[in-house]
């Protein structure tokens, strides 16, 4: 049963990580346009080595995405944990109200925001995007910590309680360290709404001052070169590293998540 | 609103702070009389070349911003939502009207820009471009929308009937814009691609397709990648585009016009009523139209053809954009032009109906 | 749950408890409401106007938008698939990510489950787009499935997905597939041994195990997965339009034309307000079905 199970696990590994794979390999390839076979080449890595524009969309890109995992993870956990511990009235409609912002599709969405930011004043540039991105990252945090909440035993935390403790420090004390794993899977998949959230950015960047789905999504109509694909490449493989340099420092991979 | 006119006048602060910098001697004196500009275009296209922004900066001191667009409707929101942002703008000459209608354009002074001087006379005063004998955008490119084959797998491509040829089933890749697809329809009624009387003919023209269909494509990118994988063989393409893939890529393309003409557009640069550096922009409209930037733009990277006569006459004989926009063809296009929002929507529902035919 | 131990506390408790839920919510539905309701209350306005504010264009209210689908019969044929893609994508996705949470959960322990959980989200932090573009490098003929199936058999037929329905399937599924994973996998989690362990020393086998234990357990966690999985499948454009070739129409992509082309932002945001109802429709009635913890979806 294991083994069948861990076979699964990494049949699913590499079918998840084979465009991510291929997306790698086409930076070192010549072509412009894909072609196979690939023709190694680091063309593309030197041309991303002076196109400073990209580059700075792409410490844009991943400021924004920070800012984007820290903020909805905390806003989104603090909701999630009254919409599954608090019984009160109007609960179903706030979870319905989460549904919109995934519903709707994001070039609607991301036109909405163009015109309702420029009737209020708040305008366009990174503090918009910034709004903009935690706001889509909220519903997802939301549901994400909200599953694991509802596997965390309500009866710990009022054991506690009955032992004295305050229905916070119960919370801080019991609940929160079963709740971590839901939490940075959270934050993770947060930073990834906002990698990916082309069509907002591309809609709220001001001009000159781009990202890097911008930069992509932009050069959709002409074309672009494998020098995305190296950026995407470099940048997958520097946070990879980072990520799994944090897994191996702490301990919030899920282990505690089973007892 | 107030919001927007504080941080406004907030820059206006921040800029008269650093022209008291620069004026103490803090900066060297050229930046005191630095202008920087925001052009809103297409990515790629002609306005954003490092060497020619390189080289109108050393010309006349003013940099140039970009902002981008990736369709009509989002550059038309972009200009109305973002009020003093831009400088200039690009405009498929079927919008024109449109933007001059919601009052977004100023008009511009041709005698003002000297390279216009040499714009061919049908194509600088042309019909969509002008309001009340004021010219909304300057002339620059022109280019169509036509049949394009992969050289020597198709043969006898001289009719769009070729896009309802049995030999070619599953080798035919349109253009995913309604305007395109309907004036395709259109022609190969014998209609007036603008204002067609017969849609339910154009309709069943397209849903004849199907068979051969294989794709849509909505980018260049798309389309070379896609031609360059031997996806399919025959398409409705942008002749600027032919030039690129053939120059660029190598691709085995070739451009056709065929018997019932083409599709022709024609794109003009104008400046925002909001504008705030209208000096300036006229001056990189000008420089646009410089026969200079554009032989070195086509020679280099390949374009559509220019508005202006002289620049065309400056290629090279053997040039590819010489080649492929020749001016004979220009009898035998129709141009797209304004249409009323009626008449737009319902080219989109049958396009988006004939979509959903080919998808089932 | 809450409300076992809300009666038992005093009255001043509950009260600053009411306190304490509002200083929860507020935070994100605040941000939310600024972000997303308002402008998405703007694009309701429009939706209700005859063409977009666009100049000086006078504002004439219609209720035309919302009869689309009468005006244009073929719309139901393109709903219609556009269910069927995000059940298709929806339901691979379950099958697929069920059985890797309860691997991740049950099979792998310690670092190396750590690890693997992380290398699930990890694909999610590339561009969508770019993903998108290598899965037709993958998909296409003389592609990279293509030349590793004639590695193997050099005599098969050439093998092209691309531009088919099966296309949009897998770049759905993949796009989508760690949302279920995750979800499950927290709900997995939480199942103890013991349960397990006592339902088997009474004799269950494993497939009694799975169907009375399991899968209740983990219903949380496919409900979640199928929300944030359905929802946005049903209005995407992109995987469709490159990968699905002239087969991508979907209800993502007539809303996104009426955007891009038509300029008609209120047939567009009508349309999306019409799918938003049958995706609440949808998730309302199965919130019927479904039982108990999960019902409040």
């Amino acid at each position: 049963m294991v083994l069948v199970g861990r076979s699964w696990l990494l049949a699913v590994v590499a079918f998840l990580y084979l465009p991510i794979a291929v997306m790698i390999a086409m930076a070192f390839n010549a072509s412009s346009l894909y072609a196979l076979p690939i023709k190694p080449s680091l063309q593309w890595f030197v041309a991303l080595a002076g196109d400073a524009p990209l580059l700075t969309a792409t410490r844009n890109s991943l400021a924004i995405a920070l800012f984007t995992s820290i903020v909805a993870t905390l806003v989104g956990t603090l909701a999630s944990i009254a919409l599954s511990r608090q019984a009160f009235r109007g609960r179903s409609l706030l979870k319905a109200l989460l549904l919109p912002p995934i519903a709707i599709p994001w070039l609607i969405t991301g036109t909405a925001m163009l015109v309702f930011f420029f009737w209020t004043g708040i305008g366009r540039g990174l503090h918009a995007m910034m709004i903009g991105h935690v706001a889509l990252a909220i519903p997802y945090v939301v549901l994400v910590v909200g599953t694991g909440m509802e596997a965390v035993r309500v009866d710990l935390e009022e054991a506690a309680m009955s032992l004295g403790s305050t229905p916070v420090h119960a919370f801080v004390a019991v609940t929160m360290p079963l709740l971590a794993p839901s939490i940075v899977a959270a934050g993770l998949f947060a930073f990834a709404v906002s990698l990916d959230q082309f069509v907002v950015s591309y809609f709220l960047s001001t001009p000159g001052v781009s990202t890097l789905p911008v930069e992509i999504y932009s050069s959709i109509r002409k074309g672009f070169t494998p020098e995305i694909n190296a950026i995407s490449a470099i940048f997958f493989g520097v946070s990879t590293l980072l990520v799994l340099l944090f897994a191996q420092l702490s301990n919030l991979g899920g282990n505690r998540g089973r007892r | 609103m107030a919001i927007a006119i504080n941080r406004r006048s907030f820059n206006a602060l921040l800029a008269s702070g650093v022209t008291a910098a620069a004026s103490s001697g803090l900066m060297p004196r050229r930046a005191a009389a630095a202008t920087e500009i925001t052009v809103l275009n297409w990515k790629g296209y002609g306005t954003d070349e490092a060497w020619a922004l390189k080289d109108f900066a050393a010309a006349t001191g003013v940099t140039v911003k970009h902002d981008y667009f990736n369709s009509e409707p989002e550059m038309l929101t972009k200009l109305q939502t973002n009020p003093g942002a831009y400088d200039v703008v690009l405009i498929n000459s079927a919008r024109t009207q449109q933007a001059q209608a919601a009052g977004l354009l100023d008009p511009i002074d041709l005698a003002a820009a000297p390279n216009a001087k040499d714009l061919a006379p049908a194509l600088k005063t042309h019909a969509n471009l002008m309001v009340d004998g004021k010219t909304y955008g300057l002339s620059w490119l022109w280019g169509m929308n036509s049949l394009a084959i992969r050289t020597g797998k198709v043969t006898g491509a001289d009719s769009f009937a070729i896009f309802l040829d049995p030999r070619y089933a599953g080798r035919l890749a349109l253009l995913d814009d309604a305007a395109t697809e309907i004036a395709v329809g259109a022609l190969l009624t014998g209609q007036d691609i603008n204002n067609p009387k017969d849609m339910k003919a154009i309709g069943d023209k397209l849903k004849a397709m199907k068979t051969n269909v294989k794709l849509l494509w909505s980018s260049e990118d798309e389309w070379n990648k896609a031609f360059a994988a031997d996806a399919f063989d025959i398409s409705v393409f942008w002749s600027g585009a032919a030039v690129r893939s053939k120059k660029q890529s190598k691709l085995p393309v070739e451009f056709i016009v065929p018997k019932e003409g083409a599709i022709g557009w024609l794109d003009g640069l104008s400046i925002p009523k909001s504008s705030k550096n209208k000096d300036a922009a006229l001056k990189f409209i000008n420089y646009m139209v410089d026969p200079k930037f554009y032989v070195a733009w086509a020679t280099q990277a390949g374009a559509p053809a220019s508005a202006n006569t002289a620049a065309m006459s400056e290629l090279p004989a053997d040039d590819l954009n010489k080649q492929i926009h020749k001016p004979e063809y220009l009898s035998k296009l129709q141009f797209m032009s304004p249409m009323p929002d009626d008449r737009r929507q319902a080219f989109n529902d049958l396009w988006e109906e004939v979509k959903a035919g080919y998808a089932k | 749950m809450a409300t076992r131990i809300a009666p038992s506390l005093p009255a001043r408790l509950s009260s600053r408890r009411a306190w304490t839920t509002a200083g929860l919510l507020i935070p994100a539905y605040g941000w939310l409401t600024l972000a997303v309701f308002l402008p998405l209350g703007a694009m309701l306005f429009f939706s209700f106007l005859k063409a977009a504010p666009f100049g000086d264009r006078p504002l004439v209210f219609t209720f035309d938008q919302y009869l689309a689908f009468f005006r244009r019969p073929y719309l139901f044929d393109v709903a219609w698939r556009s269910i069927e893609l995000g059940l298709w994508t929806t339901g691979l996705c379950a099958l697929i990510g069920l059985p890797a949470a309860l691997a991740l959960a049950r099979a792998t322990r310690g670092r190396a489950r750590q690890v693997l959980f992380l290398l699930i989200i990890l694909p999610f932090w590339t561009n969508g787009l770019v993903r998108i573009f290598s899965w037709t490098i993958v998909l296409r003929e003389g592609g990279v499935l293509d030349q590793a199936l004639h590695l193997v058999l050099p005599s098969a037929p050439g093998l092209s997905l691309l531009y088919s329905y099966p296309a949009i399937v897998i770049g759905l599924v993949h796009a989508y597939l760690p949302y279920m994973i995750l979800t499950c996998y927290l709900s997995v989690a939480a199942i103890e041994d013991s349960v397990v362990e006592a339902a088997r020393s009474l004799g269950a086998r494993t497939p009694a195990i799975f169907w009375k234990i399991i899968l209740p357990l983990s219903l949380p966690g496919l409900v979640s997965g199928a929300i944030l999985i359905f929802v946005p499948v049903i209005g995407s454009f992109m995987e469709p339009r490159i990968l699905g070739g002239r087969i991508g129409v979907t209800m993502g992509t007539v809303i996104e034309d009426q955007f891009t082309q038509a300029f008609n932002w209120p047939l567009g945001a009508a349309l999306s307000f019409i799918m938003l109802a049958v995706v609440l429709l949808i998730f309302g009635l199965t919130s019927r079905i479904l039982p108990g913890r999960v019902a409040s979806f």
